[in-house]
């Protein structure tokens, strides 16, 4: 398990476990973070926000915000 | 589009309509409603409400118009109406509007789902939820895979590899850390020049085509009154109504092509190039943008701020933006800088931007130390594909901002451009020894601080009332503005003064000491009042925006006494 600000570009992430306090997850959980869903990192420059693609959707996330979340990274 | 209708209760009297932003949701109140609606805000709130009525096979029907949500937890101020709508009002209908290209995001249909399971059920998932650390998550889940299950058998859509190629092309550079801040950088001067190109002769249409013809046909008309009576319309009335529309139809303009960056989708790919730059300063890059419209005008900075979803973030960002200096500003600033310091002006400038940085990081330590505790909440933000511009919504962002700013900005703008020339004017008609004068006068001990006589007070003073009022009112107390009975009406007529005339006195009157601290005092005064009063419409808060007031005007007099003192030591 990594944190999904670990990921490079184009790397698949399926999400284990999203951390922090209850206003955190719920924010997240609203925009799409589950369990077992799927995440494309679509931009990640080692600092800064990174933005990921998930249930047809482009996020961006603060790197604090990403590195609580998470995942296994997917082979392809 | 396409609706989804679940029928609760018996029977029919109350429809909401819920759903994301932009869905259509206005589109079918208005096509029910016609011109039977009527348009408030929320008790206490600033969302607007929107309900309607209308009649259909005998029955009546009232319609709310729920605000755009993505979903009905309380993250936002919108999601919290509508949840309190849905479960205190119980709507005997709610209708989800859902964008059909945008299915899967949509969390509106699973709260839907709460009501179809019924209490009994409900109240089961609630106490699983409760009793489960991540609850949250696993509703979450659930509820995506409901979607997922309706929409695998319902819609077909495009290959999933294709519509992420789609959206890459141009993404790939507007969201480089280094070629992202030149397009942005590039965005925001084209937009600004934009704001300026379409603002400025509408405006300058007003100051000098519209307000002329009204002032002369007041004089006209008031040819025989009273000496006070005529004064009072052409000086005070007309005047301060005329700064007021001036100022609203540049908003317009800067309303318009803030709208169109956000309706093409660029704005979330700002905040998000600007964000790491936004964190040093505790906020994240959804403050960006309003900062960048404090530029043209400090209100259009503080009604910016609504794009931003965390209530203690949008808070400090709205003190924070009038702190940057708007374009009436930097008249004054050169004026005076090139006056005095000739080919050094610019070091003035640079000095200036310097203090602003150091003002804008002490600013927010001070508010996240000691005023508006609390978690920093990062940025979360869907970065929506590019899109055609759709006119209508830009015209709505640019009247829904518009609306802000003339419900409390422009009269407070009037009534107190009117209260300048009242005490410009009073007891005697003769500004030197008016009330204004005199409450220079009483400034003195302060102005002395600075350098200042109690003329460069007044001016201070009225600049209050607009930005553009300190020259003018400088040219009317040191006797230059012959024919301008007052400092409201030098502002139109700048035929009365010569620039000229005003520097050589303004030189031979001012130590260049004093110069400098007028120009830092200036530079981080109290944003006019009209920024004031949106500040005030804002937050519906009396202590935040006398707070926030005083604290202008104290940062302000510390600005000017400093670069006083540094002034003396340098010249």
């Amino acid at each position: 398990m990594a944190p999904l600000s670990t990921l490079g570009n184009g790397e698949v992430g399926v999400v284990q476990e999203i951390t922090g306090g209850y206003g955190f997850i719920s924010r997240i959980s609203a925009t799409g973070f589950t369990p077992d869903i799927e995440v494309t990192m679509v931009r990640n420059w080692k600092r800064g926000p990174v933005i990921v693609f998930l249930r047809d959707t482009q996020l961006a996330l603060g790197r604090g915000e990403a590195s609580k979340i998470m995942v296994r990274r997917k082979e392809i | 589009m396409s609706t989804q209708v679940l029928e609760t209760k018996q029977k029919i009297y109350t429809i909401a309509l819920a759903g994301q932003p932009n869905t259509g949701k206005s589109t079918i109140f208005n096509r029910l409603t016609g011109a039977n609606q009527h348009v408030g805000n929320w008790p206490g709130k600033t969302v607007e409400k929107k309900e309607g009525a209308y009649k259909y096979d005998g029955g009546s029907y009232k319609i709310v118009d729920l605000p755009g949500t993505y979903s009905l937890t309380a993250n936002s101020l919108e999601e919290i109406i509508t949840r309190d709508f849905i479960i205190k009002e119980e709507p005997d209908v709610v209708v989800v509007v859902v964008d059909a290209s945008q299915l899967e995001g949509d969390k509106e249909i699973i709260e839907v789902m709460k009501d179809s399971l019924g209490q009994v059920k409900w109240n089961t998932v609630e106490r699983i939820t409760g009793e489960n650390g991540s609850g949250a998550l696993i509703v979450a889940d659930s509820r995506y895979k409901w979607i997922q299950k309706i929409l695998t058998s319902a819609v077909k859509r495009p290959d999933r590899e294709k519509t992420l190629a789609m959206r890459s092309k141009f993404d790939r550079v507007a969201t480089h850390p280094i070629w992202g801040k030149f397009i942005a950088l590039g965005v925001i001067i084209i937009a600004l020049m934009g704001a300026m190109i379409i603002g400025f002769p509408l405006s300058m249409g007003v100051m000098s085509g519209l307000m002329p013809m009204a002032i002369g046909g007041a004089n006209t008309l008031l040819a025989s009154a009273p000496a006070w009576l005529n004064s009072m319309f052409t000086d005070g009335i007309i005047v301060g109504v005329g700064v007021a529309t001036a100022m609203f139809v540049f908003l317009m303009a800067v309303f318009i092509v803030i709208g169109f960056l956000e309706d093409v989708g660029y704005m979330p790919r700002l905040a998000y190039v600007f964000d790491r730059s936004m964190h040093r300063m505790g906020l994240h890059g959804k403050s960006f943008m309003p900062f960048m419209m404090s530029l043209t005008c400090n209100i259009a900075g503080v009604l910016g701020a609504r794009v931003i979803d965390s209530w203690r973030q949008r808070l400090i960002t709205m003190i924070m933006g009038p702190i940057i200096p708007c374009m009436a500003m930097w008249g004054v600033v050169s004026f005076i800088g090139i006056l005095f310091f000739g080919v050094n002006a610019p070091l003035i400038v640079v000095a200036l931007l310097i203090v602003m940085v150091f003002h804008l990081f002490l600013t927010s330590f001070l508010l996240r130390r000691f005023v508006v505790k609390g978690e920093q909440t990062g940025l979360i933000m869907d970065l929506p594909p590019y899109h055609k511009p759709n006119f209508k919504t830009i015209w709505e962002y640019t009247w829904t901002h518009g609306k802000a700013f003339l419900k409390r900005g422009f009269t407070l703008i009037a009534v107190v451009s009117f209260f300048v020339w009242l005490l410009s004017y009073l007891p005697n008609g003769n500004i030197e020894t008016s009330f204004l004068a005199s409450t220079g006068k009483f400034l003195n001990p302060i102005g002395k601080l600075m350098g200042f006589d109690w003329r460069l007070m007044v001016a201070l003073v009225a600049a209050v009332a607009s930005k553009e009022a300190a020259l003018a009112s400088l040219a009317i107390i040191y006797g230059i503005g012959q024919g301008a009975s007052s400092i409201t009406g030098a502002i139109f007529a700048s035929g009365i003064y010569e620039h000229a005339a005003l520097g050589s006195i303004l030189t031979q009157a001012i130590t260049p000491a004093a110069a400098l601290a007028f120009i830092f005092a200036f530079f981080f005064s109290i944003p006019c009042l009209g920024t004031v009063g949106v500040i005030y419409s804002e937050t519906k808060s009396l202590k935040w925006t006398v707070g926030a007031s005083a604290y202008y005007t104290v940062s302000s007099l510390i600005a000017g006494i400093l670069a006083y003192n540094v002034g003396l030591l340098i010249f």
